[in-house]
Formats: C-alpha cells, structure tokens, sequence
C-alpha cells in the first residue's frame, strides 16, 4: 500500500464536505463505469438519466426541473468548485450532461427585462438547455475577430457565418450567437443573436466535432446562411429597435465577467480527473510493488506523494479563488491564477501516472489514457493558459503588459 | 536511427509498426546459426513474426525477470511476462529475451505462437499505435535447445546490442513526432492571426515553440550519441546510455506535442488537424520504456 497524505478539508463546512464525499463514491461506482461507452459513442450513456438518478445527494438538473443542492454554508462559487471535482472524479461525462448551457446566462446579463423573462426565466426553471456560439475558425481568444455578420433588413435581422465549439448547438432549445453588426467598426459593433433551433438558415454542419477527448461533450459546428431573426432578439434590443436607456444589467462585459468566475470551476474538473489518475494508479501500483526494486520503488512513492501535494495546491487557489468571488472580492487576477496553475499541471499528473503504470499505461485497459485525453482541453477552452498569463501579468503590470 | 526518425516524422505508429514488424528478422538473422537462419528466416516473403522485449517496471534488459533456464538435457524453460509486445496476436514466431539465469546475461530463445504455455491475451486497445496492436505476452514453456537463438554459445554482447537498437528506435520515433509536431505547430503561430499579429508574434506562443525546439535538438544528440556507443561496442555504458536517451526522448515528445496542441487550441484539439494524433502517439510510445529513476514528475508552475 502506498501511504497517501491525509485529505485535506480546506475549511469547508463538514456538510459541504460529506456532501463531496458522497458525491465522489457515487460518481466512481455509478458514472465511472460508463466512462468508455461515453467516449466511444460520443455522446453520453443513452440512459443517462437514469444513472443520474441513482445519485445519493441532490444536485441541481435541467432535465429534472425542482432538484436543487442542498443549503450549505458556502456561497455559491465554492460549492460549485467542490461539486465539480467531485462529480468528475469519477469521470467528467456527467459534467456535460448535467450543463444546462451558458446561451441563457448571456441573455440574462445582456437582455432587456422581457428577453431575460422570454429566455433567461424559463430555462432557470428547469427543463432545457441552452447553447452558446462564439468561436469560428479563424479565432478563439481574440474575440474581436467576430466575422459572422447581422445584417438589419427592416425590422429583421439576417446572420451569416460559421461557429465552431458551441456547447450544445445541435441540441439546445435555442443558441446565443455573437455577431458583427459592422465589421470595420470593430468590438464595440459585436451583439448577441437569440436563434431559436429550427429557424430557417439555422444549419448544424457538425452536430459533434471528433475531439481528442470529452468526446461526449456536445459541442457543434454551426452555419448560419441568410439567417432572418426579428429585430427584438438582439440582446438589448425590443422590436421597436435599440432602448434609449442602457438594457441589460451589465452588458457584454458582465457577460464575461461570468466567464471569468468560471474558470476556477475548469481547474476543479482538472484536479477531479487527476486526483482520479493518481489514485487509480496508487491502487494498481500497490498491487504491483514487488515487480519494483526498493529504489524504484522509493521513487514511486514519493512521485505519489509530489503529484498529491501539487493538487493541492491547484485547490488552494481555486478556493482562493471562489471565496473571494463568493463575497464580492475577487478581480480578474484570482480566477485566472487558478486556472493556469490546475491544467497543464493535471495535464502532467496523468501523463505521469501513465508512464508510472509502463507499457501498459496508455492502453484501454485503464481509463487514464482517456483522461489524458480529456483534460489537454481544460487549459484551451474558457482562456488558454496564455490568456490566463496575460491576465495576471497585466494585474502585475497593468498597461505596460501588450 | 535517422531513418526511424524520420520515418515516425510522417506517422509515428505506421513507422514503428513497420520497423517493429522487420524487428524479429533484423535481430533474428543477425544472431541465428546457419540452421536457424534457414528454418526462421525463408528466401521467400517471411512469416510475420515479432520480438517481445518489455517488461515494464522500469526494468532495463539487464534486469528482466524472464527466465531463461538450459537444461543439462539441453530442454530450455522459459518463463515471465513480456508486454507491449507489437502485433503478438498475428505472429507466427515470438523472439523472446529474457535473462539466462545461469550467467545473468540476456538470452533469447524463438518460439511458435502455438508453443503450449505461450499465452498472447489480445490487445485492449490503446490510446494510439493501433496498427502495432500490442498485447501482453505470458509465457510458461519447456522447449528443444533448438530454439535458443544463435545456439548455446551466442554472443551475448551482440545481443545486448540489438537488443539496445530496437529500445532506441522509440527514442528516434519521439523524436521525430517530436519535430513534427512542432514544424507543424510553427506554421500554423505564423498564419494565425490574433490581436493583430500572427500569434508567432507573441512570446508565450514563440517561446514554447522555441523551447521545445531546444529540447528535440538536445534529444536527438543524446539520442545519436547512445547509438554511437552502440556502435563502438561499449556495452556498460550504451545500456544505461540508451535508458537516458529513451526516458529523456519520450520526456521531450510529451511535452512538445501538447505544445503544439495548445498553439492550434481548438484546432489542436479536433481530428481535422494531425496533432492531437501525435499528442497521443508521444505518450504511447513514452510508457513503453520509462525507468522512473531517469525523469521525474514536474509541476507547470
């Protein structure tokens, strides 16, 4: 047996704790084992629902409108760290199925009072999901490169051009679809497009892109060709055409904003699947050590030991993270701090573990390959490692940072 | 070695594959008697046959715990568990090495896949390297000294030495993934345009690039410089030569291919671009020979 430092609790509340605890047994016993079905399919167990329902604590689910968490002491950024990485150390399929989308999240910052009742309201309430389009081809992190244009005609909106990686694009009820509305103008002339699925010119190319990893995760490749939406579903905007006074509760930037305070939520999907790695391998190397010699298997040790001590400290700084957004404190430094540090470095873990196990360590026979092949994404998606770099050089060095 | 690598520069898989699958007779018709050259080795199109080498365990060859016991009969028993043995399932011959437990030296003996006591459990499947379909290969067989490759009295130094060039090989594939995956990842830094630049222009882009650059070349020298011990005929030092060489080249390719996987970011990461391929290749091939004595666990930060 290889002896494993004590989990830390972090200053949790002990409900909020024995509510992780639960939760990581049932996602190993319940989730684990569709793992493969998951990835090969590309698409989540068919009877997903079902497996979710076997959970023994009560989680928020679109599908399932009225289940909510539990009341903890913890605010809400926490306890979502804490229900992320819990969920995921099992394996991170549940997380996307479970993910009613970020489309009404959008409208809800950017809306006017009658989008976010028409939109954001419903969805809130359970029963559907939401997609979000922003990426193309020829961007991701410079967002001001939008290329897909809205074109007004009268009291109608046409779209035209191509989003990649939108989050449930060729299922949800409707996609939130940034656009430009006068491309020489700039970012300032880049909306948000309510299209509801079905609308004429609403064309999924790829309902599933063929990833590297979360394969099950449904993310699409949307076209959009002399798309015709009313005047009234540019967030911001009424039929009549754009407000006089200022729509919206916090406008495009609150958009991001909420994207910056979930980036800490990312790193704990990173530190769930590589906590994962190291404990499954802890285990079937245990089961191996007099393969070892007492050197080598000093060093596997002690290899255990460093790659539980970094997660940690990937923890310490999501937590960090998410107390402070939970009382109001946080900036654009903290979020991006903890999402540099956790993926690349769980990146590293697994591989680690991987190479721990030798030749047979990147065969299907474990599911580490896959979470190897799953996590490369946590540091792309919602700011590479780089943007996140850039974030905090900037915080250190405000202007002079380009 | 330049040819492996630069054949793994096209595919990493289809060139080990190919290599691995001429592996039994490169070895085979280097150290077999006359006789045996004859019976394993025919004029004609050559059964596929393979060579079943690693253990895991971070053993070096010199430290395998397959067996290999000659009788005063001349009977030969061989005992142990080789893995990762490419396209065991399909062979007609294993060439297994495994250590004489006589003269602690390698050995190997060849044996027919429907030798009793052999056991090849099918491939599960693996993150990469399909077309090797490596399998695990246990093995638990009484044999005729006929199959001792090269006779009683082989060279056991020449062994170890082909025994080390087919280990370096993988440290050529790395290393040629390895430049793959960073021209690739080059080309596309300098026709991505982000923040009015191509993204080449940013340093956090450029210098993993230029790093990883770094590391090949190094990798590739180490890598040269093992097979040029080998060459030379100094047993001691090539042994531990090719094990730094191979940890430090898998090393490399891991790092370098996720390089270039974040330097495409999404790109990177869908099927429609060949370094997510590669990103899977490098840790495939890195497992395969890892001594957790020659590298160690690294945080990013």
């Amino acid at each position: 047996v290889i002896a494993r430092r004590e989990r830390r609790d972090f200053g949790l509340s002990k409900s909020l704790t024995e509510y992780a605890a639960a939760l990581r047994e049932w996602s190993v016993e319940a989730c684990r084992p569709y793992a493969r079905e998951a990835d090969s399919r590309h698409a989540p167990p068919s009877d997903w629902p079902k497996i979710l329902d076997t959970a023994p604590v009560e989680f928020p689910r679109w599908d399932r409108p009225g289940q909510h968490y539990p009341d903890f002491e913890e605010g809400h950024w926490v306890r979502e760290l804490v229900f992320e990485e819990s969920l995921c150390y099992g394996d991170p399929w549940p997380q996307w199925v479970l993910s009613p989308g970020i489309g009404h999240l959008v409208v809800d910052a950017m809306g006017t009072d009658e989008q976010v009742e028409r939109w954001y309201t419903p969805v809130i309430g359970g029963g559907s999901q939401t997609a979000f389009g922003l990426t193309e081809p020829h961007f991701g992190s410079d967002t001001s490169l939008v290329a897909t244009t809205a074109t007004r005609d009268g009291d109608h909106w046409v779209l035209n051009g191509t989003k990649m990686y939108c989050s449930l694009g060729a299922i949800a009820a409707y996609a939130v679809v940034f656009a430009t509305t006068d491309k020489p103008a700039g970012p300032s002339a880049i909306a948000a497009f309510v299209i509801p699925a079905g609308t004429d010119g609403f064309i999924v190319a790829k309902a599933n892109e063929s990833k590297l990893g979360i394969r099950s995760a449904q993310t699409a490749e949307l076209r959009f060709e002399n798309c015709i939406i009313p005047l009234d579903h540019r967030l911001g905007w009424t039929s009549e055409g754009e407000p006089a006074d200022k729509p919206g509760k916090s406008g495009r930037g609150g958009a991001f904003a909420a994207l910056s305070n979930n980036r800490p939520n990312i790193s704990a999907i990173a530190v769930g699947i590589a906590q994962a790695s190291v404990d499954v391998a802890a285990e079937v190397l245990a089961e191996r050590q007099p393969e070892f010699t007492p050197e080598r298997w000093s060093v596997v040790q002690a290899e255990i030991t460093r790659m539980d001590d970094a997660l940690d400290r990937a923890r310490r700084l999501n937590y960090r993270a998410q107390s402070a957004a939970d009382r109001g404190t946080s900036n654009r430094s903290l979020p991006a701090m903890a999402k540099a540090y956790a993926p690349e470095t769980c990146e590293r873990v697994i591989r680690r573990c991987m190479q721990l196990l030798g030749p047979e360590g990147a065969s299907e026979e474990f599911l580490l390959e896959k979470w190897h092949r799953d996590v490369k994404i946590l540091d792309i998606f919602e700011g590479t490692g780089q943007i996140q770099r850039l974030i905090v050089a900037r915080g250190l060095m405000g202007a002079a940072v380009n | 070695m330049t040819a492996a690598e630069n054949l793994a520069y096209g595919d990493p898989g289809l060139a080990l594959t190919g290599l691995w699958s001429e592996s039994f007779a490169a070895v085979a018709s280097h150290h077999a008697t006359p006789d045996q050259r004859r019976r394993w080795l025919p004029a004609s199109v050559a059964p596929l046959a393979t060579v079943a080498l690693y253990e895991g365990f971070g053993r070096s060859p010199r430290e395998y715990r397959t067996f290999i016991r000659v009788s005063p009969d001349g009977s030969v028993q061989v005992s142990g568990r080789k893995v990762a043995v490419p396209l065991a399932g399909a062979a007609e011959s294993i060439l297994v090495v495994g250590t004489d437990v006589e003269t602690s030296r390698l050995r190997a003996v060849v044996l027919g896949a429907d030798t009793p006591g052999l056991r090849v459990q099918a491939d599960t499947g693996n993150t990469a390297l399909g077309a090797a379909a490596l399998a695990r290969v246990d093995i638990d067989v009484d044999v005729t000294g006929e199959h001792l490759l090269g006779g009683i009295d082989t060279d056991r130094t020449a062994l170890e030495r082909s025994v080390n060039r087919l280990r370096l090989l993988v440290a050529a594939a790395e290393i040629g993934t390895s430049q793959r995956a960073i021209d690739y990842g080059a080309k596309y830094a300098t026709e991505r345009i982000a923040f009015g630049r191509p993204i080449a222009g940013f340093q956090g882009v450029s210098f993993r690039l230029a790093e990883a650059q770094i590391r090949v070349d190094a990798a590739r020298l180490e890598m040269l410089d093992a097979a040029d011990l080998l060459d030379r005929g100094g047993a001691d030092k090539a042994d531990a030569a090719v094990t730094k060489a191979v940890n430090y080249a898998g090393e490399v390719a891991m790092q370098s291919t996720r390089d270039a996987v974040q330097v495409l970011g999404g790109h990177g990461f869908v099927t429609d671009h060949p370094v997510e391929l590669w990103f899977r290749c490098a840790v495939a091939l890195a497992v395969l020979d890892t001594d957790p004595l020659c590298s160690s666990f690294e945080a990013a930060l």
